[in-house]
């Protein structure tokens, strides 16, 4: 917590609170490119579930450069609206929350990627039951990633460390 | 605005936004409903736009259904933000661009699918959609995303610290 102080002080922390366009910036990039993540995922997931059969799977690894860019906006934009307020979000479970769901969505993905996506010439049409099973659970997943990370502005313990002192 | 106020507590949206979870829930899922969009719509797009060549583009349309449902989600969340604190958002200039946007994606698809879609429709995986339809993608994206980028500016504008310059 000292050392969160202390950083929250630094002029890097202090600008991203106080620069309206640094902080806003970072918030609107932090949903755009959140809607590209899930959304790209939430895609794969329906296809898998046996929406849009016709979709060859495989394939759709090709959107994956729009994921990448996103994920890359998203974490960058993550952290610098944890650097405008480390505080508020570590000492809050939910940010942990989610990352958890974030990260546990992505593994079931990689998961999908290496079971059905690798091979372009076989898109053996309906997908098995386990793998419908985690897509499903990655839909809950993403849900629960979107609604945590909602949930952070209205949850929090405290907005600065400094506060934590009185 | 008293008639969106009545109709917000008739119907009990007004207590349940005033309440404690209420506002976060509803927010929760218009971002949902948002992501539904960008991953089906948006998907769609950027498919008639050229990436991801070798899906057919009327197979991937399937998915769009899902984006209608998520845009209904927003239509249905968003009146419930809009009827509870009315003042808030029809004199913002933020929210006013963004149904702006909205009516403009709107003409957009109404003209998508009367002139462009059915030739598009049954064309082959590797199809190079035709430029009228890869103008109307782009933009839809524009749109979705500007609206986004509203979305998030609605706080930033709230009357009657920034009020409205158009408005009477």
């Amino acid at each position: 917590m000292e050392f969160l102080v202390w950083f929250e002080d630094t002029a890097f922390s202090t600008w991203m609170r106080e620069s309206g366009p640094a902080f806003f910036s970072s918030l609107v990039l932090h949903s755009i490119a959140m809607a590209f993540v899930v959304g790209v995922h939430v895609a794969i997931d329906l296809r898998i579930l046996g929406f849009a059969p016709r979709v060859p799977l495989p394939l759709m690894r090709r959107f994956f450069p729009v994921l990448w860019v996103s994920l890359g906006v998203v974490t960058v934009s993550g952290v610098l609206l944890l650097v405008a307020y480390p505080a508020k979000a570590l000492t809050n479970p939910v940010f942990y929350l989610k990352l958890s769901a974030v990260v546990a969505a992505m593994v079931i993905t990689r998961t999908l990627v290496t079971q059905l996506m690798q091979d372009e010439t076989r898109d053996g049409g309906a997908a098995s039951t386990g793998a419908r099973r985690l897509a499903a659970v990655s839909l809950l997943l993403w849900g629960g990633a979107i609604t945590s990370g909602r949930l952070l502005a209205y949850t929090a313990n405290l907005m600065l460390a400094s506060h934590a002192q009185y | 605005m008293e008639a969106l106020l009545a109709f917000s507590h008739r119907t009990g949206i007004y207590e349940f936004m005033h309440s404690t979870w209420g506002w976060p829930v509803v927010e929760s899922l218009h971002f949902i409903g948002l992501s539904l969009l960008i991953g089906t719509v948006g998907l769609f797009d950027l498919r008639m736009l050229g990436l991801a060549r070798g899906i057919p583009i009327g197979a991937l349309h399937r998915l769009v259904p899902w984006g209608v449902a998520g845009y209904g989600l927003n239509v249905l969340t968003g009146i419930m933000f809009v009827s509870s604190v009315p003042d808030q958002y029809l004199f913002n200039p933020a929210f006013q661009t963004k149904l702006t946007l909205m009516g403009i994606a709107g003409a957009n698809v109404l003209c998508f699918y009367r002139f462009v879609y059915a030739p598009v429709r049954d064309s082959s995986g590797g199809a190079i959609a035709p430029q009228s339809a890869r103008i109307m993608a782009a933009v839809s994206l524009v749109c979705w995303v500007g609206i986004i980028v509203c979305g998030r500016l609605i706080t930033y504008y709230r009357p009657p610290y920034h009020w409205c310059f158009w408005c009477s």
